[in-house]
This record gives C-alpha cells, sequence and structure tokens, in this order.
C-alpha cells in the first residue's frame, strides 16, 4: 500500500488518517508512512472538514486606488489541484452522499461541489467495529456499495481492491504493476469479514429505525425532550463532530484599513440560541428541548423529506464527545419504547 | 470555474428616501446590464443585501414588478448591517444576491376577493403586490388592506395610501395615536370589527410581526377562511438564501427556499408551530 500511496502522491494532493494526540485524524500528509489505515471505527472529525472547513473564507473585496470595488473570490482557490482522500470508513463514505444530496438540487454549493469534484475518495472496509458503532442498523455499513472511487478491505497480508468509478479505475490502470487480479476467495474473504463486524453491531440489539420518523412525530411534546435537554448542555459538539451536520453561519470581517475585508462562513449548531434569533431579539428555538429536538428530528425527521433517507449514518462520533453523556441510541430507544422505564442496555 | 451564488453582484444606490425616524427606502441599481436585465422577481421575494464591512442581510423587494431599472428595499435600522446600510449615501455601492424565495400566489388569487393585512415594516413585502393589483385591477375583485403601525409616525409609504385609496379599499390603526389622528387605534385586529366573509372566493395574505400574524391567522379561522387561503411571510434567521445554511428550517422546511409565502394548511401540521 506505502507504494501506492507513493505514486498518488506525485500527482495528488494526498490526504489520509494519522495518528495524533487526540486519536486518528483526517490530514493532509506528506510522508505516506504517517497514513495508519488500521484505525479503529471513526476519526475525531468526520472527512467532512475538507469538504465543508470549520472555517472557509468565501470571498474578499477591496476598494482599488481608483475607488473601485472588487471581489476577490475564494473558490478559485478551491478549484485549484485534485486530491485524494485514503482510507473513509463506509459510514463517512454514507455521509458525503447525504451532503452531496444536500448541498446541490435548485441551487448548488460551489465550495463544497467543486471540492468533491476535485477529490478521489479511497474507502476502507471496517474489520472490526468500535464500541459506538451502529451503521448496521441505519443502512450505512459495513457494507458500501457506491460513493467511492476505490474501495480497500484490508485481508491480512494484502487490500482488496474494488474499484467504484472511472476516476478510480485510471488510479489503478497507471500501477498494475503493484496490482493482482482478485481471487473470489479474496471476496469471499471480505465478505466473512463484513457478516462478522456486521453480527457484532447487531449484537447491540436495537431496535429497527426503519419506521422511527413515525415514532419520532407522534412523540414530538413527549416528556422525554426535557429530561434530556436539561442534561444537555448546548455546547454544540454533537453537531461539529457530526458528519452529515452542516449548518453554517456567515460572516464579514473587515480589515483595520475598512477599505477592504472578507466574508467566511463557520460551522453553526442548532443548540445555540443565537441559532435562530432575528434581528428583534426573537428567537425562536427558545426552550432548550425545542433546540434539543431540532438535532434529532432533522435527522430522523426532516431528511426524509429532504433527501429521501435518513441523515444520520450511525458513526456513533456524537455519542462518545458528549460532555453530558447523552447517547443518542438511548434517546431513539427511549422514544420507540415510550417512557423513562427501559433501562439503556446500549453501551 | 461554475457560477457561485454567493458572490454578491454590485449594485449602487440610487436614492434614499426617508419613509420614518428609523425607516428608509433604498433604490438600487445593479450595475451590470446583463445581470440587471435577468433580475425578475414576484412580489414576496427577497433579496441578500450585502452592506461591505458590515455584512449581509435579507430584505423584501418592495418596488413594482413593473420597474425595470431599479429596485427598492425598505430597512428598518436594527443592528449590525442595517447600520452599516444607514451610514451610506446615493451612489455608494453595495452588493446584491437574489431575488430568492417564494412569493405571493398571485396567480391564484386573480379573480378572488383579497384581503392584506401589514404590520409596520410588514407592509414592505405587500406592496408589489398591490402595485401589481392596481395596475391589473381588473383581475382581481375587492381587495381590503389593512395595516397597522405603532404610530401614525411609523406609517410606512404615507403618500402611496391615497393613491391606492383610488383602488383598493384601506383601513389604517395605530396601537398608540395621537390628538390629531382621526383614524382607528389599537392593534389590526380590530379592523376586522366591521369585517364580514361574505363569500369563500377570498384569499388573505399578510406580514408583520409574528404575534400579530399569530392573531389574524386565529381570527381569519375563526370566521371559517380556508387554511389554504390564509397566506402569510415568515421571517427567520436567513443566511444563505438557498437552503444550505440551515437556520431557517422551521418544522423541516427551509423558510428561504420554500418560503418565505406559505399558507396556513401548509404549516398547520409543523411540529413546531410557525404562527
Ligand atoms: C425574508 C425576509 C425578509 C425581510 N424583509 C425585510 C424588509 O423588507 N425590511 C426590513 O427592514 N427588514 C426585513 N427583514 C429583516 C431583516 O433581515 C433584519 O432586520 C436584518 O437582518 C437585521 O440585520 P442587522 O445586521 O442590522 O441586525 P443584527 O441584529 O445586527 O443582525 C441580525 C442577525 O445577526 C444575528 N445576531 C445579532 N446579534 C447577535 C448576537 N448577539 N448573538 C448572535 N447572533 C446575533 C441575528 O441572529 C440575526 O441573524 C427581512 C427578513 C427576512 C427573513
Ligand atoms: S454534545 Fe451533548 S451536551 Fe453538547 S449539545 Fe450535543 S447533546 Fe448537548
Ligand atoms: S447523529 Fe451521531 S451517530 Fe449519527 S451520523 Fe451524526 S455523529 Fe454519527
Amino acid at each position: 500500500m506505502p507504494i501506492f500511496l507513493d505514486r498518488i502522491m506525485k500527482y495528488y494532493q494526498l490526504i489520509g488518517p494519522v495518528k495524533t494526540e487526540k486519536g486518528v485524524s483526517f490530514e493532509y500528509v506528506s510522508e505516506c508512512d504517517k497514513v495508519d489505515l488500521d484505525y479503529l471505527g471513526h476519526t475525531v472529525l468526520p472527512p467532512k472538514k475538507f469538504f465543508f472547513p470549520p472555517i472557509e473564507e468565501m470571498f474578499a473585496y477591496e476598494y482599488d486606488e481608483t475607488g473601485n470595488l472588487r471581489i476577490y473570490d475564494f473558490l478559485e482557490e478551491v478549484s485549484k489541484g485534485m486530491r485524494v482522500i485514503v482510507g473513509v470508513k463506509p459510514c463517512d463514505i454514507s455521509s458525503l452522499l447525504v451532503l452531496d444530496k444536500v448541498f446541490t438540487g435548485e441551487y448548488n454549493d460551489p465550495y463544497y461541489t467543486t471540492r468533491r469534484n476535485n477529490t478521489l475518495v479511497v474507502g476502507l472496509t471496517c474489520n472490526k467495529p468500535k464500541e459506538y458503532c451502529f451503521c448496521t442498523y441505519v443502512g450505512s455499513g459495513p457494507s458500501i456499495k457506491k460513493g467511492f472511487d476505490l474501495l480497500l478491505s484490508d485481508l491480512g497480508d494484502m487490500y482488496l481492491v474494488e474499484v467504484g468509478s472511472e476516476k478510480g479505475w485510471k488510479l489503478t490502470k497507471f500501477n498494475l504493476d503493484i496490482f493482482n487480479e482478485a481471487e473470489n476467495e479474496d471476496i469471499k474473504e471480505r465478505e466473512r469479514i463484513l457478516l462478522e463486524v456486521e453480527e457484532e453491531i447487531r449484537k447491540k440489539g436495537l431496535p429497527n429505525f426503519a419506521t422511527i420518523d413515525k415514532v419520532l412525530v407522534e412523540r414530538f411534546l413527549d416528556r422525554i425532550w426535557d429530561d434530556y435537554s436539561r442534561k444537555c448542555l448546548a455546547c454544540g459538539k454533537c453537531n461539529f463532530t457530526c458528519p452529515t451536520c452542516r449548518c453554517f453561519t456567515i460572516s464579514d470581517e473587515p480589515n483595520p484599513d475598512l477599505k477592504s475585508g472578507k466574508r467566511f462562513r463557520i460551522w453553526d449548531s442548532c443548540h445555540f440560541l443565537s441559532f435562530t434569533k432575528v434581528a428583534s431579539g426573537e428567537v425562536f428555538r427558545k426552550d432548550r428541548p425545542s433546540r434539543f429536538k431540532q438535532r434529532i428530528y432533522h435527522k430522523f425527521v426532516y431528511s426524509i423529506n429532504e433527501i429521501g433517507s435518513i441523515s444520520c449514518v450511525g458513526c456513533g462520533r456524537c455519542i462518545e464527545v458528549c460532555p453530558a453523556k447523552i447517547n443518542i441510541l438511548d434517546v431513539l430507544k427511549e422514544v420507540i419504547v415510550g417512557g423513562k422505564s427501559v433501562s439503556a442496555k446500549v453501551s | 470555474m461554475v457560477e457561485n451564488p454567493y458572490l454578491p453582484k454590485l449594485a449602487k444606490i440610487e436614492a434614499i428616501k426617508e419613509e420614518t425616524v428609523d425607516t428608509r427606502t433604498f433604490k438600487i441599481k445593479i450595475l451590470d446590464e446583463k445581470v440587471r436585465n435577468s433580475f425578475n422577481f414576484t412580489p414576496g421575494q427577497f433579496v441578500e443585501l450585502t452592506v461591505f464591512g458590515y455584512g449581509e442581510a435579507p430584505f423584501s423587494i418592495t418596488s413594482s414588478p413593473y420597474e425595470h431599472e431599479n429596485f427598492s428595499i425598505t430597512v428598518r435600522r436594527m443592528g449590525n448591517v442595517t447600520r452599516g446600510l444607514f451610514r451610506l449615501k446615493e451612489g455608494d455601492i453595495i452588493g446584491v444576491r437574489g431575488p430568492f424565495g417564494r412569493g405571493w400566489p398571485i396567480e391564484k388569487i386573480k379573480g378572488n376577493d383579497i384581503l392584506i393585512v401589514g404590520g409596520g415594516i410588514g407592509l414592505a413585502p405587500l406592496k408589489p403586490l398591490i402595485e401589481y393589483i392596481i395596475l391589473q385591477r381588473r383581475l382581481f375583485n375587492n381587495v381590503i388592506l389593512f395595516y397597522g403601525a405603532k404610530t401614525p409616525k411609523d406609517i410606512i409609504y404615507k403618500e402611496l395610501f391615497d393613491i391606492w385609496k383610488q383602488y383598493i379599499n384601506v383601513e389604517l390603526t395605530v396601537d398608540f395615536a395621537e390628538k390629531d389622528w382621526g383614524g382607528h387605534s389599537g392593534p389590526v385586529t380590530v379592523l376586522f370589527k366591521n369585517f364580514k366573509l361574505e363569500s369563500n372566493n377570498i384569499y388573505s395574505v399578510q406580514c408583520g410581526p409574528p404575534i400579530m400574524m399569530h392573531f389574524v391567522t386565529r381570527q381569519l379561522l375563526s370566521m371559517r377562511m380556508e387554511p389554504e387561503k390564509i397566506y402569510f411571510s415568515l421571517e427567520r434567521n436567513m443566511k444563505c438564501g438557498m437552503g444550505f445554511c440551515g437556520k431557517c428550517m422551521t418544522g423541516g422546511r427551509y423558510v428561504c427556499r420554500e418560503g418565505p409565502v406559505f399558507n396556513y394548511s401548509e404549516v398547520k401540521n409543523f411540529l413546531e408551530t410557525p404562527v
């Protein structure tokens, strides 16, 4: 694999999972042996940050000497160069497919779509789930059928590589000397591993989320929400680590000369009071339950109308990072069973 | 490179008119001729306006849809962006994106009676509709405008009411009357005292503070107006205008792209109560 990555780096900027103090993180890599393809579960932040960065400069403006206003579009920077991101897990691949639907349609978000078009996705299937993984229950893994240019599976002494697109095929075509034709057994071995992962995740015994939207609609005014929102610190960590959360705010920063400045967008959180504040001072989601619910109802109810599916991909990041130890699976289980009497069996 | 809908198109402030102490109407001309010519809007739509150095905010287009060289917005001074805008002079450069959103249902309301209810600056998105109706007067039946403002001094478009009265019925009220105010006083709902629903062929359109729209909607429902004929324009925090930033989402719908105009039957099953 290092040889392949090394060759990729000759033509593309490489992004991959690397070990950091805070855990495994997707970063630009300059030495391919830093790439950690053995990481368990998910990275700290999802690959989203390479398509939709936490802070993004959109454009700059400046009055020139003649007093004319000029705008410099940072999209021009974004359009330069091609990238390959390696080691993207199925849940995160699925999340990119969610974002694709959100950021296109009647309008297209050019900052996001340009980066998507500039970047090849080399996926990586899991050999083991992590503590909070639940992809199986939301249909985003551990097998994945689309959303990658190449898909790697670690079979111990080698990687099985599935080609998912024309672009992916080109990557392998020029490197055929380091590939061998896959045997049927290799494919079967991958299936066996994925089945094992799936069975491991199934042991969590979660309820079926297929009709969760209908149940949620019925329970919008349930007491459950008061209990959870009282615990919630409204810190927004669950939004910022979620691979499908994408709300943002737009802000301007003038330079001290007052003749130039920049506009940028920044990740925002529906848990923040300011999120729905209008200039009159009115806040449309003032009480905490309404804000706590917005994330969950967007993911599991509103998304169905918006993109045709729920928008949680079961990565478990929000469970792992929540300082109040709020587990979205506990919440959903409680909603389904309806009442606080259920003890949380989910780890 | 792909078209970037986030980039404001440069425009010039052609004229500024004082409406009230804190409200002004800005006449705006988009600089680029091609962009200017392709700028077509439906009454009820809005633009995202950039005041360079301050930021961007949504404002309803308030000029007649028959005006082509320029368009206007009426702005109340509130915070950062609007204060920045109030510092500008005629001839200064601003940025415009849009028009965005879904406007008033003009085709649907043709041939019907129309009750227009506005509160305060909420008259701004209704003005292009009123002007459209007046220019196409024969396409509409009885048209009534109820408008409420805080005090007589807060009434916007003062000079237009006498013109409008020649074509449609106009009733004004103010929350706090002053000595020489001869008209109604109290919230807009007081104007409903003498108002009867005479047929089913009536639509209502409204824009104003949330509390006004709440009570007017309840009033109309209690008079048995059909929910799908009660239209209003919602104000939400919105940044992009295209359904991306997520801030305006209400009951799972993007107010910027799917609204800001909705009818009551569309929103009555929203989990979050929008009016
Ligand atoms: C569809 C639509 C049409 C509109 N039409 C009109 C119109 O025709 N005329 C008109 O006058 N107004 C109109 N408005 C309202 C107008 O957009 C606001 O008055 C305007 O955004 C105020 O901007 P500002 O920067 O001056 O105010 P500010 O209060 O400075 O900024 C408003 C924005 O900044 C955020 N904000 C402000 N302070 C804080 C804080 N302390 N913490 C966090 N966030 C903060 C708010 O969330 C809000 O989004 C319309 C709004 C909408 C949605
Ligand atoms: S991470 Fe936990 S505490 Fe923070 S906003 Fe999300 S649910 Fe609330
Ligand atoms: S809601 Fe939680 S588990 Fe679902 S995709 Fe977002 S971070 Fe992952």
